[in-house]
């Protein structure tokens, strides 16, 4: 098995130093190859055959901006675009990578100031909605529908779009949220997987009588938190309860909301989160340190943490860790709710397009987007690096067992819950998290949290 | 006829001034207007209107947003942070900078190792200081969680940064120690601006040294202190970036400062009006508040 991995991984180094060797080739070639002829332009391409709009033969520059400054990402994406100038050398790309924390904030500063890019990154959800309605996110249904694209899971296509148009193009992997779980401390204390919550609460207790904590997290960034409180008012009501908040016509102090509130109450008191829960920090990594030193045995979290964990120590990893989806709620189970709603992210990331009317620039762009990122050499990296396209058939190619798991439970959902702090509005994402805080510092219970919660989505939707 | 021309002549020479200084003074003052006055300006202007911060139509709503902003909860909680910050700061980095100053002063070149190190942290970027100290006060291997578990002989958990009073607190240490040395090498500087005849004055007069720096040296500071003390209050209010990259203004609030307010409603909440009139609140505090302080706290220049 090891050295199973092993190859994978030093195939994938193989193939991830050559691609970036063409990379920057490629991007040479572009600057001293004057533009070729329409004749010549169409043949050899890897696009060749397929039902795409015919691109400009003019020069064109495209500005694209990624978070991709990092490995395994960066070297991915970058391949991509160096694969279209290769084909398409009279369009410049110019890829540039911004830094994951401030660039929300750098987008926004550069719409308002006149300099967005053509092509950008978002997590689809509320800001996008926001970047659509002020004009710098182009309807992409027409296109969309008219040629060729991958096999996107629908689940992906909604996520990037708003009011049933497509605005948005995936190219990031689907990412689950599962508890992750330490095998090893689960035999020596004779523990089996949890099917019900409350024998994930029976678990927890006899762990915590071995002097172990439950749950390794860290609540200074509060998504992480959230994701509890969202799996348990999900698995108390669905995504009705949910659903009726967002619109105000329900109220995110109801029943499952207040069932989820009591609930992670309750095991703070009971210790089953580490001490300081709230200042510990998941950019820090110090929620997944808990659980290498086993003094945490259990951790809810997303699926890129399969690929960071084993990257840390892949030896360590295959060893020690498992994975098992979030418990169901047995008494809600009796009443018909659905016990198979997943809380993440269909599509990671997609791209926007901005084209401000230039339909050459778009068809350009959307061809890029659809057929060299997300392509063959494309998602064999993306998988390469633990990670699964949202496109159909890729459930069957996984073979990190972790990751099987996480992905069949993903494609099995009967719907998909985007994280809260992503779908909702920007003014209520920041009243949201800042109720994670107060529910597990144990400031503020669940009614109040609730009234806060409604109150920030009844001033966000007067505003629409 | 003959004072006519002179008069004239007189003016020639002053217009020609004029154009002079003003031609000189015309790149300054055009780099001031442009990164300081329209700035200030557009805040005041933007602050009159509903605008996400990225779509071109701004909705013009008067003063709306001041009228929210007299009732905002979060803004004047932020303020109050503000102001603790602030005396916790003045209380704080100034008599230890002082301190460690006479101290320095009285040892002269034997002391010099403990000014550099004494001077490092004023050198290290606030983020880097941030991210030092969020695993210093981290409650799994902290320094303060790890020595209570020595001491303890049990596992101990401090928790500063994660819990309501406590974390103001931590901030305002962490911002002690990163300001600190600047007040130190300000007062070093002081001291070192006293003529030394007044110090052999004393010492011939049979002054100990304890007495020179009670009875001489620290009201000769005195201009000094009430620089600092500006200096810091100012500091304080305007401060942004420890905290930010720190705890981000939490948890539930309990470090929002007016400009880590500031920052979220317009950068992250998509409400650049609103964000840019607790910019222009900001202000007008700010410069009320020092304006205050400077009329009360005047120190007589009589030496």
């Amino acid at each position: 098995m090891k050295n199973r991995i092993l190859a994978v991984l030093s195939v994938a180094v193989l193939t991830v130093t050559t691609l970036v060797g063409c990379g920057s080739s490629a991007s040479i070639d572009s600057a001293e190859v004057p533009a070729t002829g329409p004749d010549e332009s169409t043949t050899g391409k890897q696009t060749d055959g397929k039902n795409l709009p015919e691109l400009t033969t003019e020069e064109m520059t495209i500005t694209l901006w990624d978070i991709a400054t990092e490995e395994p990402g960066r070297p991915t994406q970058e391949a991509a675009v160096a694969r279209f100038m290769k084909d398409y050398p009279n369009i410049h790309v110019e890829q540039v990578h911004q830094q994951n924390d401030n660039y929300k904030q750098q987008l926004v500063v550069a719409m308002s100031s006149g300099q967005c890019p053509d092509m950008y990154v978002s997590w689809g959800g509320g800001p996008m909605a926001e970047y659509y309605k002020s004009g710098f996110a182009d309807d992409i249904t027409d296109l969309y529908n008219k040629y060729d694209h991958p096999d996107f899971i629908d689940a992906a296509i909604a996520q990037g779009s708003y009011k049933d148009k497509i605005l948005g193009i995936p190219f990031g992997s689907l990412s689950g949220c599962d508890i992750f779980y330490n095998k090893t401390i689960f035999k020596d204390l004779g523990l089996e997987v949890p099917e019900t919550i409350d024998e994930l609460e029976d678990v927890c207790a006899k762990l915590k009588e071995n002097g172990i904590t439950p749950f390794a997290l860290a609540n200074s960034a509060k998504w992480t938190g959230s994701m509890y409180y969202m799996y348990l008012v999900a698995r108390h009501s669905g995504n009705d309860e949910f659903d009726a908040a967002y619109t105000q016509e329900g109220s995110f102090g109801s029943e499952a909301f207040l069932f989820a509130s009591d609930k992670i109450q309750d095991w703070v008191k009971k210790g089953y989160f580490p001490d300081g829960v709230n200042s510990l920090s998941p950019d820090d990594g110090q929620d997944k340190q808990l659980l290498y030193d086993g003094s945490c045995a259990m951790m809810l979290h997303g699926s890129w943490m399969a690929g960071s964990m084993s990257s840390d120590n892949a030896e360590w990893y295959q060893e020690n860790i498992g994975v098992f989806r979030f418990p169901e709620d047995s008494e809600a189970k009796a009443k018909g709710v659905p016990q198979d709603v997943e809380i993440g992210t269909a599509i990671g990331n997609c791209f926007n397009f901005n084209s401000k009317g230039d339909q050459a620039k778009l068809e350009a762009m959307y061809v890029l987007a659809t057929q060299y990122y997300n392509d063959d050499t494309y998602n064999q990296m993306q998988m390469d690096s633990f990670q699964t396209p949202s496109i159909k058939g890729f459930e069957n190619q996984v073979t990190d067992p972790n990751m099987k798991i996480i992905t069949d439970v993903f494609f099995q959902a009967s719907n998909v819950q985007l994280w809260y702090d992503q779908y909702l509005p920007a003014s209520v994402t920041e009243v949201h998290k800042n109720s994670m805080s107060a529910l597990f510092g144990l400031e503020k219970n669940g009614a109040e949290i609730g009234a806060d919660q409604d109150a920030a989505m009844k001033a966000a939707i007067e505003e629409q | 006829m003959k004072n006519e021309s002179n008069t004239s002549l007189a003016n020639v020479k002053r217009k020609k001034t004029a154009v002079a200084a003003g031609v000189f003074l015309l790149p300054a003052f055009l780099l001031i207007a442009i990164y300081f006055i329209y700035p200030i300006i557009d805040t005041f202007v933007i602050s009159a209107y509903k605008w996400n911060g990225i779509s071109s139509a701004r909705t013009f709503v008067g003063l709306e947003n001041w009228k929210t902003l007299i009732h905002d909860k979060n803004f004047w909680d932020a303020f109050e942070h503000n102001i603790i910050i602030m005396v916790f700061s003045i209380m704080l980095q100034i008599p230890i900078g002082m301190l460690l100053a006479t101290f320095l002063d009285a040892g002269g070149k034997k002391f010099n190792a403990f000014k550099i190190i004494w001077f490092l942290p004023y050198l290290m970027s606030s983020v880097a200081i941030a991210f030092l100290f969020t695993y210093a006060l981290a409650t799994n291997g902290g320094i303060f969680s790890s020595l209570a578990s020595i001491i303890k002989g049990t596992k101990v958990t401090i928790d500063l940064l994660g819990r309501s009073p406590h974390a103001l607190f931590a901030v305002i240490g962490v911002m002690a120690w990163q300001y600190t040395p600047f007040y130190m090498v300000y007062f070093m500087a002081g001291y070192g601006n006293i003529d030394t005849t007044i110090y052999e004055a004393a010492i011939i007069d049979g002054a100990t040294r304890g007495q020179y720096v009670r009875l001489i040296a620290i009201p000769l500071l005195g201009p000094i202190f009430k620089t600092a003390c500006t200096m810091s209050l100012i500091g304080s209010l305007k401060y942004f970036d420890l905290i930010w990259n720190l705890t981000q203004g939490g948890p539930v609030n309990s470090t929002e400062l007016m400009a880590t307010y500031m920052y979220k409603l317009s950068f992250q909440q998509f409400n650049m009006g609103y964000g840019s009139c607790v910019a222009a609140g900001m202000f007008i505090l700010i410069t009320v508040i020092a304006l205050l302080f400077q009329k009360v706290f005047v120190v007589k220049e009589d030496y």
